[in-house]
């Protein structure tokens, strides 16, 4: 039951991207601008390195992640559409699961470009694709579970906006050093390096949606 | 709606034991690890700032654990003295972990040749005093006493997935970190016996300073909150 509620609460929120995709397109212009900014700054050559490529992807991907979140809620507060997520049955439960979701959806869409834009304007040689895909892919689900949890509790607070990066970056330390080198173990051709470390973006994707999953709803208002 | 009811409890009556035993508890802890114990072989006199650094260390680790209990008994019971204990400890906790990361940085610079390493330990230690200094920001900005206590309990559960990072961050990753010498996997600490009775007694020395500080702190966010109800009405 509550499944169907977080499948209904996550195809809203598609609907409404694709009504107005406002949300997703901010998201990847913001990923594609932050990483070639990042690129300039530290130049192309140190840029190409697949550790500083991978650490440019990830932190690009987190911000990026945030933002979106954040413009999801944001669209619910202006609509006065969240009272009455809250006020249906279950809609308190549904609205953790659902927002991940649609968030990992979308930040789904956003790594593959954003993926793309990395490997051609830094011309990287990928030594394992299959891993490097993996990797990408846990890390995607590895993300959201804190950022949708930090923006959830952020919620109709004042400085909201500089409140959850504060919160939700020293949480994601973890995520975002496993995702970086795994992702650059795939692209030097540690093959054992990057599933260790998708293990650990398992591990932590499992961890923070289950704590999400149980005790977000209690904070949400 | 939230009870602020402030009464008499038993940590603020035994508040003045708490205080005079931590006191002397202190004083006999720093005898034992300013005189009574040996240098170190390699490390000579700079061992005795390890007494205190790991002192810190535990009740940081310790107020962090508190902080995750206080705040599922709040989800579980509504009752506010257990946000109370939650915000005492955190703001405890932030205040011996920054002091962990200054004694360590003190430590580190004659040992290790530098007041900063990019090592796992002092990373996680660094980044579990952001986030709790972000869990403190949280409560600052919100206005609403029980929607401030749901929020940050919900949050004082999520951080608390860091703490055994923290601790095991040196074991999980090759760095210039020692590996811990008392809490470690095989209980056997590998101290000598008065360098671990001087550790020992500055450990209990900062617990009992602790219990102090949290009865301490406890009563003032009963009373504060009482003081805020009170004007609303």
């Amino acid at each position: 039951m509550t499944l169907r509620r977080i499948v209904l609460v996550a195809s809203r929120e598609a609907r409404a991207e694709r009504g107005q995709p406002d949300g997703l397109v901010a998201a990847m212009a913001f990923v594609a601008a932050l990483i070639l900014v990042e690129s300039i700054a530290v130049g192309p050559i140190a840029a190409s390195q697949p550790a500083v490529a991978a650490a440019l992807y990830w932190i690009a991907m987190a911000f990026a992640a945030i933002q979106a979140t954040s413009r999801s809620f944001d669209r619910e507060l202006e609509d006065d559409a969240l009272d009455a997520i809250l006020a249906l049955p279950g809609g308190r439960d549904a609205l953790y699961g659902g927002k991940l979701l649609a968030l990992t959806t979308i930040l789904a869409i956003v790594a593959l470009v954003g993926g793309a834009l990395s490997l051609v304007l830094l011309s990287i040689d990928i030594a394992l694709p299959g891993h490097l895909a993996l990797v990408t892919i846990v890390g995607v689900l590895a993300l959201p579970p804190v950022i949708v949890l930090d923006v959830a509790l952020a919620l109709r607070l004042r400085a909201r906006a500089a409140l959850v990066p504060i919160l939700a970056l020293p949480v994601l330390v973890p995520q975002l050093v496993a995702a970086t080198n795994g992702s650059a173990a795939a692209v030097s051709g540690d093959a054992a390096g990057a599933i260790g470390w998708a293990g650990l973006l398992i591990a932590f994707a499992l961890v923070y949606s289950v704590l999400g999953l149980t005790i977000v709803p209690t904070a949400l208002e | 709606m939230i009870n602020t009811a402030v009464t008499t409890s038993s940590a603020v009556r035994l508040r003045p034991i708490l205080g005079a035993a931590s006191l002397i508890a202190l004083f006999v802890a720093v005898w034992m690890g300013l005189l009574w114990s040996p240098p170190d072989a390699g490390m000579g006199n700079v061992v005795r700032i390890l007494y205190v650094h790991v002192a810190n260390a535990w009740l940081a680790y310790l107020a962090f654990v508190i902080v995750f209990l206080a705040s599922v008994a709040y989800l579980w019971t509504k009752r506010p003295v257990f946000d109370a204990i939650a915000v005492a400890s955190a703001e405890i906790g932030v205040l011996f972990t920054g002091l962990t990361l200054v004694l360590g940085s003190i430590w580190a610079r004659p040992t290790w040749g530098v007041w900063w390493s990019w090592e796992p330990r002092v990373l996680t230690t660094a980044v579990m005093f952001a986030m709790y200094v972000g869990y403190l920001l949280l409560r600052n900005l919100s206005d609403d006493l029980e929607r401030r206590a749901t929020r940050a309990a919900v949050l004082g559960i999520v951080l608390v997935v860091d703490v055994p990072i923290v601790h095991l961050s040196v074991t999980w990753m090759n760095a210039l970190h020692q590996l811990p010498s008392v809490l470690r996997p095989d209980l056997s600490p590998t101290l000598d016996p008065s360098m671990l009775a001087s550790l020992v007694a500055m450990t209990i020395a900062f617990t009992l300073l602790y219990g102090y500080l949290m009865a301490t702190r406890v009563d003032i966010e009963q009373r504060r909150n009482a003081r805020i109800m009170a004007e609303r009405a």
